[in-house]
């Protein structure tokens, strides 16, 4: 076996490159200047192999402050000192084990993270929700707005974003109004609602914090009697009553601490997260809406409106809309959720909410000079 | 390599002829293969495990970049460990969560704030990043060793920070033009502030040089788009433009448009110039970044010891084509797994008439929708692979092999100094994205 052999040696102080000789004694190495002097003395026990290119061996000693170095290229000599070393680990197993144990314990914190999204996240939120003042949750809804106002006002007509404010347009604002008061009234929520009638094509209504309702034109248009549209405003009312806009907020903002902040960024778009993100978020809203409709179902009942118009609305903007990935959608599958409404409907005499003509002029809600 | 010279020294000439081994002063010397196999088994790591293993991917990158660069014989040594920057990162969160905290607290409580606090949290997010960015590259300084003795640097990370971003503001106002001056004054901050031990390095390219270098290509690129909004501003009327913040609708916009015949062509030929800016600037790219990293190299000096570079503008292009080739290839044959795996999948739940089951269809869509997140990762991770590869390792190799030094004896007398800086600098960049090696 080896037991001498030539090296490079940087003593860590100065940058000078020392040629020396490299003596392999019973419990250490040996440095030696070509002069003969004893520069370095080095137990086996604490070497440490530094990476670098092939056919150099770069050795170090562990957890010294100076970062003394020799530079083996002798191919033997590097062997002779591999076997007696006893840290270092040319074969890589002890780095290996640490990696393993790396592996194995960010698996179980993804696993861990994974259910506290799923389970943990919506059941922290549901548990605060009750606990935010409504003062708190008005001021969350208006800086909600402002941002929703923006988004959903795509021609950015401004103040004429909403509709019922023409001359035209007031015989609607008024059949509305007059309906919205009963069912405000019925639900007896302690905040002061604000409901809008707003230009848009789209067969939808949005619930804010601090309630703030935002309603389609295009819905209004999909709808054939005035209880269908009151049957979607219910619903929205059944967000409002459970506080869903709130705990939304809270989901969404524990959702990104946990996705986005812990975990980072490491594809570069991010997408993986809001895609996770989304269908967790998309299981939550499944439970959120079937108790929408039944708070709906039951606000009609009070008002002695047809509780069974909410189904068939819902049915008919299903019927136009196709997607064919509709677990992506928010609301849950369509004909589980008239089943679910009609179960529970009843069968309670009903009257109309508005007259035949006040119908009419709703419609007419946003007639008006276009914005 | 050694071993071999020393056994056969009369067939090294041929044989670095032969496999054209790099012959100047800085040589790069590590192989795609291993980098292939660092970055292939990192990213089935970071898939599973939602990206915490990123700290160890970093490292492996580091200190396979590092170890395989010889410099005048002496391979560089990156001593930075996994650990560090995750504790940094663990730092990092803990500083940024309740700035945010208070951020949003601003909005909610403050109604003035509400409408600035976007503005706000930029601006903050903007000056925190580029303090990371100066951070975290004296984190990489003193975690590099050349022959036993460490890098490090100096200088206030806020100072650079501000400076930064005044000079970006600079470079977006000036449609670019201003970006020689601003790199070349951020890179002498920078230079000034790093030493190799006692040895302090400093940056003398000079603006002027790259902006003369590099007129002409703005001009190609950015002339449309400067005179179209000159046009602009030479058509636009102030009473109109009054006019129309006031009332604020999208008939006022198209009758302002429409008011002016000269202002719609300018518009018009703004998106044609915008469109033309993109993707000439994305052909010549490469081009522009051969001349930054030139320039970059020429300009760097420690001590008497000075850098320059013979990185021809073909070697940067032929990374970036070999980086689209091997896309497509990936794409091609991954695209066709996923079809036949699709077909597989398909013809086996209606072979079997398992679709029939309710509770299978029902969970079958939450089954494709994983199957599209899982897809998905698998092609980023894969196009991001490719791209290290081809595009970072091959950029890396070509800057190391055609750099050259003058006076590389001033490299032999220099005393160790300075001490290992934490790694809070790394989290933030990591946080914020701003990350770079």
């Amino acid at each position: 076996m080896t037991t001498t052999g030539q090296a490079s040696y940087f003593d860590g102080v100065t940058s000078a490159r020392h040629d020396v000789t490299v003596t392999l004694g019973v419990s250490a190495l040996q440095i030696h200047s070509t002069d003969g002097r004893l520069l370095a003395e080095w137990p086996y026990s604490e070497l440490e192999a530094i990476p670098a290119p092939n056919g150099l061996m770069r050795i170090g000693r562990i957890d010294n402050a100076v970062l003394a170095r020799l530079d083996v290229r002798d191919a033997k000599l590097a062997a002779a000192i591999d076997d007696l070393s006893i840290p270092i680990d040319r074969s890589g197993r002890t780095e290996r084990r640490s990696r393993r144990k790396v592996v194995f314990w960010s698996l179980a914190a993804t696993l861990s993270l994974l259910l506290v999204a799923i389970f943990g996240v919506p059941e922290i939120a549901s548990r605060l929700t009750p606990l935010v003042p409504y003062a708190a949750e008005i001021k969350l809804g208006a800086a909600v707005d402002a941002q929703v106002r923006n988004a959903l006002d795509k021609n950015h007509a401004g103040a004429r974003f909403v509709c019922g404010t023409d001359a035209a347009e007031s015989a609607g604002r008024a059949a509305f109004d007059k309906m919205f008061a009963r069912l405000e009234q019925a639900a007896g929520q302690p905040i002061p609602l604000r409901i809008a009638v707003v230009r848009s094509e789209e067969a939808n209504a949005v619930t804010l914090p601090g309630g703030i309702i935002y309603m389609f034109h295009g819905l209004i248009d999909k709808a054939e009697s005035a209880e269908e549209v009151a049957g979607v405003i219910a619903h929205e009312l059944g967000h409002v009553a459970h506080r869903d806009g709130t705990r939304t907020v809270l989901q969404h903002g524990a959702m990104s601490l946990l996705f986005g902040m812990l975990l980072g960024d490491f594809v570069g778009g991010g997408a993986v997260i809001v895609a996770a993100k989304t269908i967790l978020q998309t299981s939550y809203s499944r439970d959120v809406e079937a108790a929408a409709d039944a708070y709906a179902v039951d606000l009609m009942k009070a008002v002695e409106a047809d509780p069974r118009a909410l189904g068939s609305i819902l049915t008919r903007i299903a019927g136009s809309s196709h997607t064919p990935l509709k677990f992506l959608l928010d609301h849950p599958e369509t004909k589980d959720r008239v089943t679910a409404i009609n179960s529970r409907a009843g069968s309670r005499p009903i009257k109309p909410l508005l007259e035949p003509s006040e119908w009419t002029d709703m419609r007419r809600i946003c007639s008006g000079p276009r914005g | 390599m050694s071993t071999l010279d020393a056994a056969v020294p009369a067939a090294q000439p041929s044989l670095a002829a032969r496999f054209r081994l790099p012959t100047g002063p800085i040589q790069f010397l590590g192989f795609d293969r291993d980098y292939w196999r660092i970055w292939i088994r990192g990213s089935v790591l970071l898939a599973v495990t939602l990206g915490i293993y990123r700290f160890w991917l970093t490292t492996d990158t580091r200190q396979f970049l590092w170890s395989n660069t010889e410099v005048l014989g002496e391979p560089l040594e990156y001593t930075g460990t996994a650990r560090e920057l995750l504790i940094g990162f663990l730092i990092a969160v803990a500083i940024l969560i309740p700035f945010y905290a208070l951020l949003f607290l601003l909005a909610l409580s403050v109604d003035q704030l509400r409408e600035l606090a976007g503005l706000v949290g930029f601006v903050l997010a903007t000056v925190l990043g580029h303090f990371a960015v100066y951070r975290a590259r004296r984190y990489r300084l003193t975690r590099t060793v050349f022959r036993g003795v460490r890098f490090h640097q100096t200088g206030s990370a806020w100072l650079y920070a501000v400076q930064a971003v005044l000079w970006w503001i600079l470079v977006i106002l000036t449609l670019g033009l201003a970006y020689p001056i601003a790199q070349s004054r951020l890179e002498r901050f920078k230079m000034r502030n790093t030493w190799l031990g006692n040895l302090q390095g400093r940056f003398e390219g000079s603006a002027a040089s790259l902006f003369v270098r590099g007129l002409f290509m703005w001009l190609v690129v950015a002339g449309p788009l400067t005179a179209s909004l000159v046009a602009i501003g030479a058509a636009l009327d102030m009473a109109a433009l009054q006019q129309l913040a006031e009332s604020s609708s999208e008939e006022a916009f198209t009758r302002f448009i429409e008011s002016r015949p000269d202002l719609s062509s300018a518009f018009g030929f703004a998106v044609g110039a915008v469109t033309w800016a993109i993707l000439v600037g994305t052909l010549l790219y490469p081009v522009f970044q051969a001349m930054v990293m030139r320039w970059w190299v020429a300009g760097l000096r420690f001590g008497e010891m000075a850098a320059s570079s013979t990185l021809r503008t073909g070697e940067v292009y032929a990374c970036y084509l070999r980086y689209i080739g091997w896309s497509i290839v990936f794409s091609t044959i991954g695209t066709f797994a996923v079809l036949i795996l699709i077909a597989a999948i398909a013809s086996l739940l209606w072979g079997t008439g398992l679709l029939q089951n309710q509770w299978l269809a029902n969970a079958g869509e939450m089954l494709v929708a994983i199957a599209a997140v899982a897809l998905y990762v698998i092609f980023a991770l894969g196009y991001a692979v490719i791209y290290q590869v081809k595009v970072r390792l091959g950029l890396w190799r070509a800057l190391a092999n055609s750099a050259g030094l003058s006076n590389p004896a001033a490299l032999e007398s220099i005393s160790s100094v300075g001490a290992p800086a934490s790694a809070v600098g790394e989290g933030l960049a990591d946080a914020l994205n701003v990350g770079g090696f």
